[in-house]
């Protein structure tokens, strides 16, 4: 089948730059790899030293380098089409968007079992802040309509 | 292209010259063609199961405790059982085979004009771990416990635990079943985006690719960006289930809501996965039958990657009232919508296609057109669910579900009996019964609307999902609702029934139905070159060239009404 797809590309689609640089040679490699070693023996010295920034640095700072070097080199995507590139960039960014939307609910939960405190004091904050009733349910005078709760307006 | 794609490209080309025993041509084909027809096959089959189990529990709701004919007495277990399995089925084994593989399957190569998909052994997998995780799902009924009971959502700690959901092994397999069904579309998906990005025609540029196709792409890369966490959360609540670890489980200082984070952060772009494709059909089918050029070609293509990409900002919507961070809710609330403009351009651009066009009101034209206005019902109630103010009061009422099923149904429904009768003559070389087609339609809308208006309805007035005998309920049996209920299940009996003229004349018109020329409907994409069925390799005149984009209809210059966008510009002497 497809013989088209030997073909060369059609107008208008992405030229392919894959062949041309798929074979580098050894030393390449190895020398990727001489560079990782270094940077393991940095991301191990790093954290003995005991600074904070020091340690966050070379903890995660180089763990990105490393991370980035890997799949550049030995996952061959500096060679793919830039498109991949892209769709893995979306795809970090959407995991920094989910743990985002996802943290404040189950990373600073300061309460037990179903209760989340922190939340709850926010709210207890908002609501004092904006003026609405407090949220305990002091008494309202009779025949005054209780204002609404808080979200969403 | 890499090295793998050729090496399935070489074995294929050999299949191409030799006829074919039943099982290699039907059973273990790697035809993209053949392939889309075990995927709809197999998801019509589905939809037999996802509407006989409404049916079921919808009896039930009506007529509570009474014997249904074909079932018998819908016990509790059951009802919970029936109901996440209708839920299940009808999206992840109906909406998503149909709409997605069937139609990406089918229309892919030959839309942009090649012989067929670039991993074709990859796709003849992607079916068959679709067909096991359908087997496993089926199998779950006769295990002991039965089917999965704890809605189709899953949520912990009632899906985590036997003791909860009563449905221990069904649990487990309902989870590995999801997991293997979305291992199949993970493959889809790949096949369809290096397909359309490597061997589109000689000459069809990325603006002259079909809008379904385009629509087919997004919602796949929407599909393999957002189902990853699910497989993971999966992956945890499997073990929660069967070896006591406590990822949901609050006394083990798990955390519930991290499940419905995981599950809606897919949910939510879920939706627009099976939307977007439908929404690409009911462009192709009205350009063709309104004899317009698509009013704004880029717009549709810019609001649907739009589109896709605010849909990742949304999930929390469905988690209002679960007890996640308020300040979050607003946020979401916004974001919720915001999508709804990507959405409503889209329905505008239609309705200006359609503005001022020479309508012809054929069976797949009435489908695309009651799509619009359906789903413009859908869309519209969305807002009130959006919102997280009034949410907190629909929230679990039969609101949501009317509002879920005026998009989903015009989704996998409508979407579907569009894109079928109007790719029929294409698929089978055979035309359907225009009449029987028309009476189909017009009574599955009428009964649909039947069914759902009354649930708005019933929403409004707080009438809680989620329960199996309304007669424990005194506030929910007030004046009226039970007549409600029972309204929309005999108009889901009447929806049923008109099913049976859609199967009849699917069936005969397969086998006995008048034969369909090469382009019946006078369209101009590529598939419409081909013949009727299109043989093992598409194109047997040789691989089209492509030198227009597919919606030059009623162009100025020419006598005929279209231009196909194989026809070469004339010569001018």
């Amino acid at each position: 089948m497809s013989d088209n797809a030997h073909a060369p590309a059609a107008p208008g689609a992405e030229p392919s730059n894959a062949h041309g640089h798929a074979a580098h040679d050894d030393k390449f490699y190895i020398r990727i790899w001489g560079i990782l070693l270094v940077l393991l023996v940095v991301s191990v010295i790093g954290p003995e030293l005991g600074i904070r920034v020091v340690t966050l640095i070379t903890a995660f700072g180089i763990a990105i380098v490393k991370a980035y070097l890997v799949l550049k080199n030995f996952m061959h995507i500096g060679v793919e089409k830039k498109y991949v590139a892209y769709l893995l960039i979306t795809m970090v960014a959407l995991m920094v968007l989910m743990v985002g939307g996802v943290g404040p609910d189950v990373l600073r939960h300061d309460g037990h079992r179903w209760s989340n405190v922190a939340a709850k004091k926010t709210v207890e904050e908002g609501l004092k802040a904006g003026g609405g009733h407090d949220a305990h349910g002091g008494e309202h005078k009779a025949g005054e309509k209780p204002a609404e709760p808080a979200p969403a307006h | 292209m890499s090295t793998a794609a050729h090496a399935e490209q070489d074995h294929a080309h050999g299949h191409a010259h030799h006829d074919e025993g039943f099982i290699k041509k039907y059973l273990w084909s790697t035809d993209h063609k053949m392939i889309a027809m075990q995927y709809l096959f197999t998801g019509m089959a589905m939809a037999l199961i996802g509407g006989f189990t409404v049916y079921a529990f919808r009896m039930q709701l009506a007529f509570p405790g009474m014997s249904v004919p074909g079932y018998g007495r819908v016990t509790a277990t059951d009802y919970n059982a029936l109901v996440t399995t209708h839920g299940s089925v009808m999206i992840f084994w109906v909406a998503m085979p149909v709409l997605i593989a069937a139609l990406g399957n089918y229309l892919i190569p030959l839309m942009i004009g090649c012989d067929d998909m670039v991993f074709p052994r990859l796709n003849r997998l992607s079916y068959q771990l679709f067909l096991i995780s359908s087997i496993v799902l089926i199998a779950s009924f006769y295990v002991p416990g039965g089917a999965f009971g704890g809605a189709w959502t899953s949520y912990p700690p009632l899906s985590a635990k036997a003791e909860y959901s009563l449905t221990g092994l069904g649990s487990s397999m309902w989870l590995l079943a999801v997991a293997l069904e979305f291992a199949a579309f993970l493959l889809g998906g790949i096949n369809f985006v290096t397909t359309v990005m490597n061997s589109r025609a000689p000459g069809m540029k990325m603006f002259d690719v079909p809008i379904v196709v385009w629509m087919i792409i997004i919602a796949s890369i929407l599909f393999m960006a957002s189902v990853g966490p699910l497989i993971a959360g999966a992956v945890m609540l499997l073990f929660d289930q069967q070896i006591g670890t406590g990822f949901f489980d609050p006394a083990k200082g798990g955390d519930p809501v991290l499940w419905q984070h995981l599950f809606w952060f897919f949910g939510h772009p879920e939706v627009y996965v099976v939307l977007l494709p439908a929404m690409g059909i009911v462009a192709e089918i009205i350009t063709v039958f309104s004899r317009k050029k698509l009013f704004a070609y880029k717009t549709v293509l810019y609001t649907a990657i739009g589109t896709g990409v605010l849909s990742f900002f949304v999930w929390a919507h469905h988690q209002f009232i679960a007890g996640i961070d308020p300040r979050m809710a607003n946020v979401f609330s916004v974001t919720t919508l915001l999508i709804s403009i990507p959405v409503a351009e889209m329905v505008f651009v239609y309705i200006g296609t359609l503005y001022g066009g020479s309508i012809r009101l054929t069976t797949p034209m009435l489908w695309a057109l009651s799509f619009i206005a359906e789903f413009l019902l859908g869309g519209v109630t969305g807002i009130f669910l959006g919102a997280s103010g009034s949410d907190i009061y629909f929230h679990d009422t039969y609101f949501v579900i009317a509002h879920f099923h005026y998009t989903f149904f015009p989704i996998a429904f409508i979407g579907s009996f569009a894109a079928i009768t109007y790719w029929f003559p294409k698929m089978f070389g055979k035309m359907m019964n225009e009449t029987w087609g028309k009476v189909h339609f017009w009574g599955t809308i009428i009964s649909f609307n039947f069914i759902f208006i009354p649930l708005f309805f019933l929403g409004a007035r707080g009438d809680h999902r989620r329960i199996y005998d309304y007669r424990h309920f005194p506030d929910l049996m007030k004046a009226g609702m039970q007549d409600m209920r029972i309204l929309a299940t005999l108009a889901l009996l009447v929806l049923l029934a008109f099913q049976v003229v859609f199967l009849v004349n699917f069936f005969y018109s397969l086998f006995k139905g008048a034969k369909a020329p090469a382009n019946p409907w006078e369209a101009n994409t590529l598939e419409w070159q081909a013949p009727s069925p299109p043989p093992h390799g598409n194109f047997p005149q040789g691989l089209p060239n492509v030198y227009r984009g597919p919606y030059e209809y009623s162009h100025p210059d020419r006598q005929a009404d279209w231009w196909p966008q194989t026809e070469p510009e004339p010569t001018k002497s």
